[in-house]
Parts: C-alpha cells; sequence; structure tokens
C-alpha cells in the first residue's frame, strides 16, 4: 500500500528531506511563539534585575535603560545595611527551619501510622487532613486569629510556625503516606525481627528508605514558609517579628519607594525559591498532580 | 462495637474478656494512635476549634479588647446582605475568577503544546517561562507594581520613547485599568504551573496514537481533538480546580499593589475579609464573610465532583 503508490522512485533520504521542508513553517511558528511567551515571562524579570544595579539617577530615564551603565551595587549595599531587612530574613529563616523541621516530624509519623496501621478512626482521620486543604486561605485568617489570641501566640515566630504547619502538614503526610504505601514492608518486619523497636525502625530502616520523599516534604515546607505574605501580615505586627516578605510588601520610608532597593531586595529574596524549583520541577509537579487526583 | 460483642467468648467473666481485648488492641494499636497523634492535635487544635469559634463568631457581636462574643442571631448575616457594597465586591471576585483563570488557563495550554512540541533551541526558553512562578508573590507584585507606575514606570517611559506617549497612565491608580493590571500580574505569575501540569500530561500521551492517526490521514485539528483533549481531560480539570482554589485564595497580589483601591476597583472577597477584620477590627462581620466564602468554596467543589463524576459516567471511566 505504501511504496508501490507512491510517484515515482524516491529514496527513503529525499522523502524524509521533503517532510522536513514541509514542516519547516511550523517550526519557525513553534519557535516564535516559544519566543514570544518566554519574552512576555522573562523582560519584567530582566527589568528586575537591570533596575537593581541601575543608580536611582538613571532609574527614571525616557527611553528606559535596560542595560545599567554604570553598573551600581549601592542598592544591595543598602539592603543589607538595613536593620529592618536584616532583621526580616533573620525571621525568615528561623520560620522557614522550624516550619520545615516540625512538617518532617508530623509528615513522616502520621504518614508512617496512615500508611503501616488500619486503626478504628483511621478513615476519618484520613479524610479530616484532607479536609483542611480545602480551606480557602484568606478563609482562614479570621479563625487562626482568635485561636492564636486563646492560645496567646499571637505575634509569636511559634504561632506563625503553627499556623504555616497547617498548611504544610496535610501535603507532607500524603507525600510520605503515598511513597510508602509503595515501598515493601518485609525490610520492616525483619528488623522487628531482629527486636528493633518502633523508634529505633523509624530512625535507622524508614528514614533512609524515604529519603526522596523527606526531601520533597522539607523544599515545599521550606519555600511555602519563605515566600508566605498573608499569613505573616495578619499575625505579626511590628518590625521585631515580621518576616523578609512583608517587609518588603511595604518597603516605604521617608523619601518614598526606594525602588533599586526594593529590587535589589526582592532579588535576593527570590534565590533560594528559584534555585530549589528549578532544580526540583518535576518532582513537585509529580507530587502536586497526584495529591490532587487523589483528593 | 457490635462486630466485637459477636465473638463475645462463652465462658469467663465478660469484663475480664473486655478488658483482655483493650489491651490487645492496645498492644496493636497504640503505637499507631502514638505516630498519628501529633496530626490529630493539629487538626484539633487549628481546625476545628477554629471552625467552631468562626461560626460562633458569626452569629455574635464581638466585643473587643477579648473578642467576647455576644449571641446575635443572624443579625451579622442579615447586616452583610443589607449591606450595598457586598453584591458589587461578589460579583467583582467572579470576575476576578474568571479573569484570571481564563487568562492563566489559555496561557499555560499554548505554553504547553508549543514546548512539546519539542522544537529546538525552545528548551532554555522553557526555563525562562518557569522562572516567574518561582518568585514570591510578594516579588512578583512589587516588580509589576514598579513597572505600571504612573510616568516613572517602564511602561509607560516606553510607551513614551516609542511615540505613544498619549496612553501612558497610572495604571495602578485608575480605576479602569487597575483590575485588570492586577490580574495580568496574577497570570504572569501563575500560568507556568498550567503549563507544567498539561506538559507533563502531553508528554504522557503515546506517541503510537498520533501516529496511527497520521496514518490514517487525520489533521492536526482532528488530531487535537480526539486524541489530545480526550487524554488530557483528567489534568485539565485538575487544572480547572486548582486554578480556581487559587484565584479564590489570592491575596497578596492584590493587597500589595493597589490594597483594594482605587476607589475599591480592585477590593476582591478576600481582601474585604482581611480589611473588615483587621483595619475595621468587626470581627462578627470578618466571620460571617469567612463562613460566607467557605460555603462558596464547598459549593464549587460539590458541584465540580459531581460534574466531574457525570462525565465520567457518561464516557464509562472511572471517577478521578
Amino acid at each position: 500500500m505504501t511504496a508501490v503508490s507512491l510517484p515515482a522512485a524516491r529514496s527513503p533520504r529525499s522523502r524524509r528531506r521533503s517532510r522536513a521542508a514541509r514542516r519547516a513553517p511550523v517550526y519557525v511558528l513553534v519557535y516564535a511563539g516559544a519566543l514570544l511567551l518566554a519574552a512576555f515571562s522573562f523582560l519584567p524579570v530582566l527589568w528586575a534585575i537591570s533596575t537593581a544595579f541601575t543608580k536611582t539617577e538613571n532609574l527614571y530615564s525616557t527611553p528606559p535603560q535596560w542595560v545599567p551603565s554604570p553598573v551600581t551595587f549601592e542598592h544591595f549595599s543598602a539592603v543589607l545595611g538595613n536593620p529592618q531587612i536584616l532583621r526580616g530574613l533573620l525571621n525568615t529563616v528561623v520560620i522557614s527551619v522550624a516550619t520545615t523541621v516540625v512538617a518532617i516530624v508530623v509528615g513522616l509519623l502520621g504518614a508512617y501510622g496512615f500508611s503501616r496501621y488500619r486503626f478504628p478512626g483511621r478513615n476519618t482521620l484520613l479524610v479530616s487532613v484532607l479536609f483542611t486543604q480545602l480551606f480557602p486561605r484568606v478563609v482562614v485568617i479570621v479563625p487562626f486569629f482568635i485561636t492564636l489570641r486563646h492560645l496567646n501566640l499571637m505575634n509569636t515566630r511559634q504561632g506563625l510556625v503553627l499556623v504555616y504547619l497547617m498548611a504544610v502538614f496535610p501535603i507532607a503526610i500524603f507525600l510520605m503516606k503515598g511513597f510508602f504505601d509503595n515501598i515493601p514492608r518485609e525490610i520492616e518486619e525483619a528488623a522487628i525481627m531482629d527486636g528493633a523497636s518502633l523508634p529505633r525502625m523509624l530512625l535507622q530502616v524508614v528514614i533512609p528508605m524515604c529519603r526522596p520523599a523527606l526531601v520533597a516534604v522539607a523544599m515545599y515546607s521550606f519555600i511555602l514558609a519563605w515566600n508566605e505574605f498573608l499569613f505573616a501580615l495578619v499575625f505579626t505586627q511590628g518590625a521585631d517579628l515580621r518576616p523578609l516578605s512583608v517587609a518588603l510588601g511595604f518597603y516605604i520610608d521617608q523619601n518614598g519607594i526606594q525602588w533599586g532597593e526594593l529590587m535589589a531586595a526582592s532579588l535576593l529574596m527570590s534565590l533560594p525559591a528559584v534555585v530549589v524549583f528549578i532544580a526540583a520541577q518535576r518532582l513537585l509537579i509529580r507530587g502536586l498532580s497526584e495529591g490532587a487526583v487523589k483528593g | 462495637m457490635t462486630l466485637a460483642s459477636l465473638d463475645r467468648p462463652r465462658g469467663g467473666s465478660v469484663s475480664a474478656a473486655r478488658s483482655r481485648r483493650r489491651r490487645i488492641a492496645l498492644q496493636k494499636w497504640g503505637p499507631a494512635y502514638v505516630l498519628v497523634l501529633p496530626a490529630m492535635v493539629l487538626i484539633l487544635a487549628m481546625m476545628v476549634y477554629p471552625l467552631v469559634q468562626t461560626v460562633v463568631f458569626s452569629f455574635s457581636t464581638v466585643q473587643l479588647p477579648l473578642l467576647t462574643p455576644v449571641f446575635a442571631g443572624l443579625k451579622i448575616f442579615a447586616a452583610v446582605a443589607a449591606d450595598p457594597d457586598t453584591l458589587p465586591i461578589a460579583l467583582r471576585t467572579l470576575g476576578w475568577i474568571a479573569g484570571t483563570v481564563v487568562i492563566r488557563f489559555v496561557l499555560g495550554f499554548v505554553g504547553a503544546l508549543l514546548f512539546n512540541a519539542r522544537v529546538r533551541g525552545t528548551v532554555w526558553l522553557r526555563v525562562l517561562v518557569i522562572i516567574p512562578w518561582t518568585l514570591p508573590s510578594v516579588v512578583a507584585a512589587n516588580l509589576w507594581r514598579w513597572m505600571l507606575q504612573g510616568d516613572i514606570g517602564v511602561v509607560d517611559q516606553t510607551l513614551r520613547a516609542v511615540g505613544l506617549g498619549a496612553l501612558a497612565t497610572d495604571w495602578l491608580g485608575d480605576p479602569t485599568f487597575a483590575l485588570w493590571a492586577v490580574m495580568l500580574t496574577y497570570s504572569w505569575q501563575g500560568f507556568p504551573f498550567v503549563m507544567l501540569l498539561l506538559l507533563a500530561g502531553l508528554q504522557g500521551i503515546g506517541q503510537d496514537q498520533y501516529e496511527a492517526a497520521a496514518l490514517d490521514g487525520a489533521r492536526w485539528y482532528q488530531t487535537f481533538r480526539h486524541i489530545t483533549l480526550p487524554s488530557l481531560r483528567g489534568l485539565i480539570a485538575i487544572a480547572l480546580v486548582l486554578e480556581v482554589v487559587s484565584s479564590i485564595n489570592s491575596f497578596d497580589t492584590i493587597m500589595i499593589m493597589t490594597g483594594g483601591g482605587p476607589a475599591n476597583a480592585t477590593l476582591t472577597f478576600g481582601i474585604n475579609i482581611y480589611r473588615t477584620g483587621f483595619s475595621l477590627f468587626d470581627f462578627g462581620k470578618a466571620s460571617a464573610l469567612s463562613v460566607l466564602l467557605f460555603v462558596a468554596a464547598l459549593v464549587v467543589f460539590v458541584v465540580h465532583g459531581t460534574l466531574s463524576r457525570r462525565v465520567a459516567r457518561a464516557h464509562g471511566e472511572q471517577s478521578l
């Protein structure tokens, strides 16, 4: 059916070349489209970078100056010498690390319990873990505010960690539970046969096995806490406890907004998230879509 | 309970058997309860308790500074319903959700199709496209606020430089443009997520299907309609739901760029909850608004669940 009906006797190579020629305009079109999309996405980022390295007096020129001349580091040094920004950075680091550590502990224990035991109340509890994810974030600020007030945790780092934990631990549990469900129990059974206690087995057998899931949970929790703005805004007051996100959200002094400094600080704040996301794109997407399918 | 009572041992005292059974149960399940205890405490303290409190508050006038609720029946909800601002805010929020979801989805889908074609030299472009999604929302909002500044922003400066200075305006200060500007920012940051999600789906479609279609002489739009779309149906549903949820949740971008202004042009439901509770300190009303928004979100989930089940059944497949 194929070779016979083809006009004349064309060599396979020329046939391939003609198909390539036919598809060339499509390639050009696709490339142009991708280029356009990339420009839409990346030009603003480029502008942020450019602004951060441009002297203040050159910031407002017409036409806009995309390549700073001269390149200046004055905005970065101003930001790194700004006590409020440094304070915010410290708060953010402390809160993100604490959230990550606690989320891993709660997630690991919970996931292991849910995966390996069929105890009464298990399903109800699992559904309630998922249920917490249904709440729109703007809906929970009032409930969380009331609760933190009653727990005397308003305006504390611990309170903020507790709130972030609520955002993170369901994902942590489901990610790691999915992981445990897929690894056979034989190794653990062997460990129990050898007389290992539960805590020892968790530490020496389970944790080493689930390292990929742990890394995913850690990255997710850290970035969420690092970037979060709404909860930080509502549950902390005053410059002492405010994380970097809130400090940057309202970055203004008596001379108005210093855009060069703001962009320099923004670049610094973006670094961890950009690095982690680009490194772990695939992992995160898989986790998110699987979680969604199961939900 | 009933099952357990069936296999009650014949001889011996009932209570001894029960305590033995309890001991065995504890041995068997005790560790499980210890393991899930932290999660349980979190749910009780940070979900059940807040939920109850908020419902109580929404039926109360709340007195500061101790947040003492005084029962007021449906007075708060009635006040919300009678407030002339409520309807415009609700409609604006619906518009915001529809607008951002559509823009994000269209850009994301187009991006996924473009990068799925695997044209040489587009891999690095894909990385560039993803970068906005990785930025903290605070950074994205501030960046666009800077670009859209009246006169000094790069958008106005560029317009002026190419002779379109008449179009230059204070984008965020003008009620006609502010909502669109914020929507654009929000979608700019969010569409790469849709793109990555759908791209993963596209790459999972078997190449043999396309080859078979090509052999049968199918046009590109036929392949798209009969192979690509059906294969992606599940992921598209997921993407849409996730985007609706994230759109309801959106706060940071609006708060930083406009704070709900100018002249309430960007005042959405979420911003309104924040403003009512934490600028006006009216916790009764803020609670009532939260309850309303939560019910609305719940309706979205239920409707989506029912619809997707019906669609799945119509196609003779398992629901997601």
